[in-house]
């Protein structure tokens, strides 16, 4: 057996050990992976490059629909304070209270022996309407005439009022004698306060139809 | 099997441990100053992007809404310029007062006079651009037929008009004529 004899024995001990140097190992293990995470990064970069330009995409349409969009939404909100404001002032025209009618109604309940000296009519904060009404009344039996115009009063308001009350309020004979139709007649001066609603009353609420039907006995 | 035993020299064992160090300064430089930040932009750009377009989708929505209510408030919009023409340009004591003057003479009922007695806003807040004003309207002749059709066709002329108190009295002097006070409070366009 023929004698190996290695000279170089230390020589590639070093070299071996510069081979298997973790440090270098290491560095190579870390550049690979730095450059695999590079990649990755440049990937991900260019992702993210793609999704901006989907933002800008997205801001341009946003900026040619904002205006019409502020626009819109003001012309909203405006037409929205018209419709109610409208709503309002209907409101208030329709609760008005009509004194045209009432004037003519009064017209036709003053007979030929009575006369109207003042009228003090007002809306009261509740909706209703109040009026006092002096006058003098002439008749053999004035107390009488003047009865009779409070009558034609409460029935005249009463078809087109709810609520209607009509009282005196102060009734007393007078001295002085008038001629009416060539006869001499006595006179009374009254005072009639009369008071009505001009709201229509809310109606009863009715029953709704029958859902259960009671079954015979068998 | 064999089992291969590696002996680390001290000198291998501190480059080991240097490499480890160096590995984890790589990921942490690597997801805190490149992924993250780049990641959070992403994020951050994908929330902008869906507001955005949701803004888009919401805004079709809102111009159709618009439309739609500018059709149904055709009504409300032509009956609120009518009740807003009825206002005039100017101080309301300017034109009111003549207007009324006019309006009577034309019922034949002279020397009527109007004045303000209050003038205060609103407290709804729908009628925030409106005023409402008392005035006392006098008319020191009047004949009962003629009133009662003047104020007739007062309460139909001017819708915002609502005459709260009326006073008749009859003149001692000459029954056939009335004295007439009329409390109206009128809904007038703030100037």
């Amino acid at each position: 057996m023929a004698l190996h004899l290695n000279l170089l024995h230390e020589e590639i001990l070093q070299q071996r050990q510069r081979q298997r140097d973790p440090l270098k190992i290491g560095m190579m293990v870390l550049g690979a992976l730095g450059a695999l995470m590079l990649l990755y990064y440049l990937w991900n970069a260019y992702k993210v490059l793609e999704i901006r330009n989907r933002l800008s995409q997205a801001q341009h349409d946003w900026a040619k629909v904002e205006p019409k969009v502020t626009a819109a939404q003001k012309r909203s909100a405006e037409l929205n304070g018209i419709i109610s404001t409208t709503k309002v002032l209907d409101g208030m025209i329709d609760a008005r209270f009509f004194w045209g009618p009432l004037l003519e109604k009064l017209s036709r309940c003053v007979a030929l022996n009575a006369q109207l000296t003042s009228i003090d009519g007002s809306v009261v904060d509740d909706g209703k309407i109040s009026i006092v009404i002096e006058g003098l009344a002439a008749g053999r039996e004035p107390r009488a005439a003047a009865e009779e115009l409070r009558q034609l009063l409460l029935e005249q308001l009463g078809q087109s009022y709810q609520q209607v009350k009509v009282e005196f309020k102060a009734l007393e004979d007078l001295d002085t004698i008038v001629k009416i139709g060539g006869s001499n007649q006595a006179m009374a001066r009254f005072s009639i306060n009369a008071t009505f609603g001009t709201q229509a009353t809310k109606p009863s609420p009715t029953p709704g139809p029958r859902t259960k039907i009671r079954e015979p006995r068998s | 099997m064999k089992q291969v035993k590696v002996k680390l020299s001290k000198d291998q064992i501190k480059k080991l441990l240097l490499s480890g160090m160096g590995f984890f300064v790589l990921i942490y430089v690597y997801f805190s100053f490149f992924l993250g930040p780049l990641n959070d932009s992403r994020d951050a750009t994908l929330k902008q992007i869906d507001e955005l377009q949701n803004k888009v989708a919401n805004s079709k929505s809102e111009l159709t809404k618009t439309a739609k209510l500018e059709k149904q408030a055709e009504t409300a919009t032509s009956r609120f310029a009518a009740l807003k023409a009825l206002s005039p340009e100017g101080a309301p004591i300017a034109w009111f007062p003549p207007r009324m003057k006019t309006f009577f003479a034309n019922q034949e009922i002279d020397k009527a006079t109007a004045r303000l007695e209050t003038s205060a806003a609103y407290k709804e807040t729908d009628l925030a651009n409106w005023m409402r004003y008392t005035w006392l309207i006098e008319l020191p002749q009047a004949d009962f037929a003629s009133l009662g059709k003047a104020i007739a066709s007062l309460e139909n002329s001017e819708p915002l008009l609502s005459i709260t108190r009326l006073t008749i009295k009859a003149l001692p002097e000459d029954p056939q004529f009335q004295q007439v006070t009329i409390t109206a409070s009128t809904a007038m366009v703030k100037r």
